[in-house]
């Protein structure tokens, strides 16, 4: 099975009036389907850099001098970038850097929140204040797949009272996916499928109330309007044509907009949001830090995206509150097949949620390796003295350590922790290390001790 | 780190501060301008002879050609009503504009600021009457507030600063304020109430410097507005000399000749126009200088 | 007794949310009894909105309290003497005691001398240092305003301060924003012990830290610690941390201590509901049990629930701790429109008041009553429910007031949970006018 995602050697700096800033010195990592990958690290370590890149969300002093970033084996996400930036360290140009982050920015445009998506540590600021939540979620299916919100309502107006009670029995019977699958198929009803499963896996909502809501789902009346614009919808797979003369351009979204509310509360209750009705017409600031990250989340997870980034996504949270949220990220690993990076500073963070986790240092992961091995068997002075450093709730001795990160305008020579590094040789401290797997699936960057 | 090393550090903070300056061009020409007009006012000031101006303090008339001519090479800028060569007022009329200008925004600082930050700390009662009273100053047209100021103290240029003052205040107060309430909740503010300091000394050693430095860029830039209300009130007749050099006045002296002689409103004017332009220009820069993130 | 609080209490009142001349009031903290001793590092743990960082500022009097009081240094056998005034209610003898010993007094010379023997060192490293002043400065300030020593001293001082510390001497002339986070919170610690107190209120002090630096500053604390010997009030939502330095932890929610005691008591065999479920919602390897997820968020201050205000989150509550309107709205609209619904035709609308009451609009009050009847047993929120009464506008169920739990003793700790009250009160508990 193909990576989701593969970096290899991937190097980015900054250029700023105070020098250039290396932040990222050569990052390799792939990341298979369907895994929580954790980045762990200090500040400055360039982990959200690294996340930055891997969506391409970077400002227009950062130049990608080296290094791939691969979807799924298809695409380099950053070839644009890297070309053009890969010339020459003292060649900046504000001019041109902004046309290049533009063309980059557009070739992204449909690959960001449909098939890579970001969640931020600051649910906040990266919710639109002004706009209900349940609009802000309906935006982004409208945006990128806007066939499907058509098809749903399609759907219902064209299924019969006896598809629905037949599809009813099924679903008693322990019909899984696929089978509800296959009979939407077969009766012209592709949209239906997808709606009836949301309903019946809810956990917030009795049997008899279920049973209700599913069979109100056909025989729907659609306004002339409504069906036109469904229709084009369906055909076009967007919204295009006759459909974006002003005036009428609003209309249609609206239509798609409602159907957009209705998805959006389905995605709440998967989430474990109570009264999601309630919810998605409330404004951000009407509702409490983890439940905005809840909203973040479900427009992160809305289109179905193969890879999701998560920028500390538990930071800003109550202890409690982020329990709630890692146990959420456990659930949606098994629920979706989408594969999570999830970038924090606190390793015990990582420990309840990621498959593998990396060690990133001075713009370098250090150590890479499943959870386990990192915390019984790590191997790198750094991840020693880092875990070593975690204060436990059997309050344990601590030691930090010592020394502070380099300034990453001059990364030392050799080994960027060999000035920290109680075992550092002068081997260390004239060469780079490689990366070497030292048993399957456990990625070293330093030289072995003798 | 040595002696030398902090002070290298500190040095290349302030080049990188004058680099970014430096890089926006338009902030250069208004810094250009602004040294203009100052060595302008220094010259007039101390060494009037090396442009050959004799009386410093008076326009001189002629009366013999009172009529306006246009700009010749013996009259730089022409001539205005009764007779006073555009080119030598303007010149001094610039050392007059400038000295004024300075000394409403510093006696209007002074006072509004001391008063804003003491109002913004104390807070409670005494802070909602001053910025009642502040309310109050700002419905009251300038203009008004100047002109009935003018009328009990007397017209002078002296007189008009100080109306232009009270006027002003408010202005800076309510800056100041809002700068004292950010500042107010700094933890070193309560870190110093926990090591014992008196509020008073609180607020002389902790508030006023941090919430000072930021009030005066923006107290810079106000130079440019005060000028042109200055000139305004002279224009409209505040001051009573006939035959001081001042902007304004110039100005005003022109206005029976607009259409036959425009020269005599153009210069004067356009004297007023491009400092306070030039003060923007200058203050765009010092604002990229100041905000971190341009700073990169 | 180093510092000592009885039922202190601090309310905010809420701007501009006056209704009839009364304004609204944030209850940050709401009878709260804690102590340190000399020597004694006090943890409180806390999340958001428990009110921990206000309880810190209380007890070093930066904040007035709304009522109750702060003792600071107080001898043990004054302190007996004092609460037995106030059992026996002799107020005179019992306020000359508070004019002596409180933290608010305001004679300047017992002030002074409450400056000097307690400081504080804050969360937040950049904003807790004056950026116009340099660190020499900085340590200074507090041994300067207290009269602890002149200048000449103070400066030598200072340099033995950043020694302690770990901080190089020529650091003394530099501005804090030459310092690294992990370099600053160090000269804010240099700061706080400048004139040796007794008393330290550490207010989130590593949490702004990387892990690596947060390691160092605790060792230093320590050190700090055993050789000065400073009672210290550590807050943290951080419990780790708390395990790592505290002798004693209390665990704050909603404004209230629901659970006190000695640190390995407290956190490695926890009581109260809240407290268990915080334990094991700590990130971390060893997954000690199953994890508790607690439902719903943080809690509202402003209106707490009626009797114990945790209960609408906890998973064992039970009759006596009190149901809010909200719960029995919901459990009702479960039963109505799902269980029952066959029962009840039409659109029935189930909404909470004013009152803190539930009110059903169209709904035939003999099947309510049925429904009720059927399942008082089954569904526990309709306990609460003491009347119906029915108007135009609909049924009204009027809920009956509930109380706070008081601190019980149990296994060598105070807990604030009916569960362990005693066996009378818990009878008793349940139709006692409310306390609000």
């Amino acid at each position: 099975m193909e990576d989701t995602l593969r970096v290899s050697n991937l190097k980015v700096q900054f250029y700023t009036r105070r020098g250039i800033y290396k932040a990222l010195n050569g990052v390799d990592l792939y990341l298979m389907q369907g895994e929580v990958f954790g980045v762990a690290g200090e500040s400055g370590c360039g982990k959200t850099t690294l996340g930055l890149t891997i969506i391409g969300l970077l400002p227009v002093n950062a130049a990608v001098t080296a290094g791939e970033v691969i979807l799924l084996g298809e695409r380099d996400l950053i070839a644009t970038l890297r070309k053009f930036t890969s010339k020459g360290p003292d060649k900046f140009n504000l001019r041109q850097s902004e046309e290049v982050m533009k063309k980059l920015n557009k070739e992204l445009a449909n690959i960001r929140g449909s098939r890579i998506s970001m969640v931020f540590q600051d649910p906040m600021t990266s919710l639109n204040p002004v706009l209900q939540v349940g609009f802000q979620i309906a935006e982004t299916v409208i945006t990128h797949q806007p066939r499907s919100l058509a098809q749903r309502k399609l759907a219902r107006a064209r299924a019969t009272r006896d598809d629905i009670e037949q599809i009813m029995k099924l679903l008693k019977e322990g019909a899984d996916e696929q089978v509800i699958n296959r009979y939407a198929e077969s009766k012209g009803l592709r949209g239906i499928e997808n709606q009836v499963l949301n309903v019946w896996r809810r956990s917030d909502l009795g049997e008899a109330k279920k049973g209700k809501i599913i069979m109100s789902l056909h025989s729907e009346k659609l306004g002339s309007f409504e069906k036109m614009v469904l229709q084009s919808v369906e055909k076009r797979k967007n919204i295009g044509g006759w459909m974006r003369v002003p005036g009428l351009s609003r209309a249609a979204k609206n239509v798609l907009l409602k159907e957009g509310y209705i998805e959006a509360i389905e995605l709440l209750s998967m989430l474990e949001v109570p009264n999601p009705d309630k919810v998605v017409r409330m404004y951000p600031h009407e509702l409490s830090g983890g439940m905005r990250q809840r909203i973040v989340i479900a427009i992160a997870l809305a289109n179905n995206p193969e890879l999701v980034i998560l920028d500390e996504p538990t930071s800003a949270l109550d202890v409690t509150v982020q329990a709630q949220i890692l146990e959420l990220t456990r659930h949606l690993k098994q629920r979706f097949n989408t594969s999570f990076i999830f970038i924090s500073h606190d390793l015990s963070v990582l420990a309840e949620v990621c498959d593998r986790i990396g060690i990133m240092y001075a713009g370098k992961i250090v150590e890479m390796a499943p959870t386990e091995v990192v915390f019984n068997k790590p191997l790198h002075p750094y991840t020693k003295m880092l875990i070593k450093a975690i204060p436990t709730i059997d309050g344990n001795e601590i030691q930090g350590i010592g020394g502070a990160v380099p300034d990453m305008r001059n990364v030392p020579l050799g080994c960027s922790f060999h000035p920290r590094c109680p075992d550092a040789t002068d081997k260390c401290r004239a060469m780079k290390p490689e990366t070497v797997e030292v048993e399957e699936g456990h990625f070293v960057s330093c030289f072995p001790k003798r | 780190m040595s002696e030398a090393e902090l002070k290298r550090r500190k040095w290349d903070n302030t080049k990188l501060s004058m680099s970014v300056f430096f890089a926006n061009k338009v902030a250069v020409v208004g810094l250009i301008i602004i040294m203009i007009y100052v060595v302008d006012a220094l010259i007039v000031q101390f060494f009037p002879q090396l442009l050959g101006i004799t009386n410093v303090g008076s326009l001189v008339p002629n009366f013999i050609n009172p009529a306006p001519s246009p700009p010749s090479m013996a009259h730089l800028f022409g001539t205005t009503y009764p007779g006073v060569d555009l080119f030598t007022s303007t010149i001094k009329a610039i050392r007059i504009d400038l000295f004024y200008s300075v000394l409403v925004v510093a006696i209007g600082a002074a006072v509004g600021s001391l008063i804003g930050v003491i109002s913004a700390y104390v807070g409670g009662l005494m802070d909602e009457i001053v910025m009642r009273i502040t309310d109050v100053f700002f419905s009251i047209p300038y203009l008004i507030l100047a002109l009935a100021v003018g009328f009990v103290l007397g017209r002078s240029l002296l007189n008009m600063s100080i109306a232009l003052a009270i006027v002003w205040w408010p202005l800076y107060a309510r800056y100041t304020r809002s700068q004292t309430l950010s500042t107010k909740e700094f933890t070193f503010v309560e870190a110093a109430k926990a090591s014992g300091v008196s509020r008073v000394k609180i607020m002389f050693k902790h508030i006023l410097p941090n919430s000072l430095p930021p009030v005066f860029i923006q107290i810079s830039l106000d130079l440019g507005s005060i000028m042109v209300i200055f000139s305004t009130l002279a224009f409209i007749g505040f001051i009573a000399n006939a035959s001081v050099p001042e902007l304004g006045y110039l100005t005003s002296l022109g206005l029976n000749y607009v259409q036959t002689a425009p020269w005599t409103v153009i210069f004067p004017g356009l004297a007023i126009t491009l400092f306070a332009l030039a003060v923007n220009l200058v203050g765009d820069g010092l604002r990229d200088v100041m905000d971190p993130r341009r700073r990169s | 007794m180093l510092i000592v609080t009885r039922q202190l209490v601090k309310h905010f009142p809420i701007k501009g949310s006056s209704v009839l001349g009364k304004p609204l009031m944030l209850k940050a903290v709401d009878g709260v009894n804690i102590q340190v001793r000399e020597g004694e590092v006090v943890g409180v743990v806390g999340e958001s909105g428990s009110g921990k960082s206000t309880l810190g500022r209380l007890l070093l009097g930066l904040l007035k309290p709304t009522a109750g009081h702060v003792f600071f240094d107080v001898p043990d056998d004054v302190l007996r003497e004092y609460d037995d005034y106030v059992a026996n209610n002799e107020l005179k003898k019992a306020a000359d005691i508070e004019k002596e010993y409180s933290i608010f007094s305001k004679k300047r010379d017992r002030q002074k001398e409450i400056r000097k023997k307690t400081n504080i060192v804050f969360q937040d490293p950049y904003s807790s240092l004056d950026p116009r002043l340099n660190i020499l400065d900085i340590i200074m300030e507090p041994i300067i305003a207290t009269g602890y020593m002149r200048s000449k001293e103070a400066v030598n001082r200072c340099m033995e301060l950043l020694d302690e510390v770990g901080l190089p001497k020529d650091f003394a002339y530099r501005y804090p924003h030459e310092l690294s986070g992990g370099q600053k919170q160090r000269v804010a610690l240099a700061r706080g012990i400048a004139t040796l107190p007794k008393f330290l209120v550490l207010d989130e002090p590593t949490s702004a830290l990387d892990v690596s630096v947060q390691a160092q500053v605790l060792a230093l604390l320590r050190r700090i610690r055993e050789k000065h010997n400073i009672g210290m009030i550590l807050i943290t939502h951080n419990i780790a941390v708390i395990s790592y330095m505290a002798d004693q932890v209390n665990v704050m929610y909603a404004g209230k201590i629901v659970e006190s005691g000695l640190k390995n008591d407290v956190i490695l065999s926890p009581v109260h509901p809240y407290n268990v479920a915080l334990i094991s919602a700590v990130p971390g390897k060893k997954v000690k049990g199953n994890k508790i997820i607690l439902k719903g968020d943080t809690p509202n201050l402003v209106e707490p629930p009626p009797g114990c205000s945790f209960h609408p989150r906890c998973p064992v509550a039970f009759n006596i701790c009190g149901w809010t309107a909200d719960e029995v709205a919901a459990d009702l609209k479960y039963l109505i429109e799902d269980k029952y619904a066959d029962m009840f035709k039409g659109e029935t609308v189930i909404s909470t008041n004013g009152n803190g009451n539930v009110m059903i609009r169209n709904v035939n009050i003999s099947n309510l009553k049925e429904l009720l009847n059927l399942e008082k047993e089954k569904s526990r929120s309709l306990a609460a429910i003491d009347r119906l009464s029915e108007s135009e506008e609909g049924v009204e169920l009027e809920l009956k007031h509930y109380q706070a739990p008081k601190m019980y003793q149990h296994a060598n700790r105070l807990v604030s949970c009916f569960l362990y009250a005693p066996r009378d009160e818990k009878l008793s508990s349940q139709t006692i006018d409310s306390v609000n």
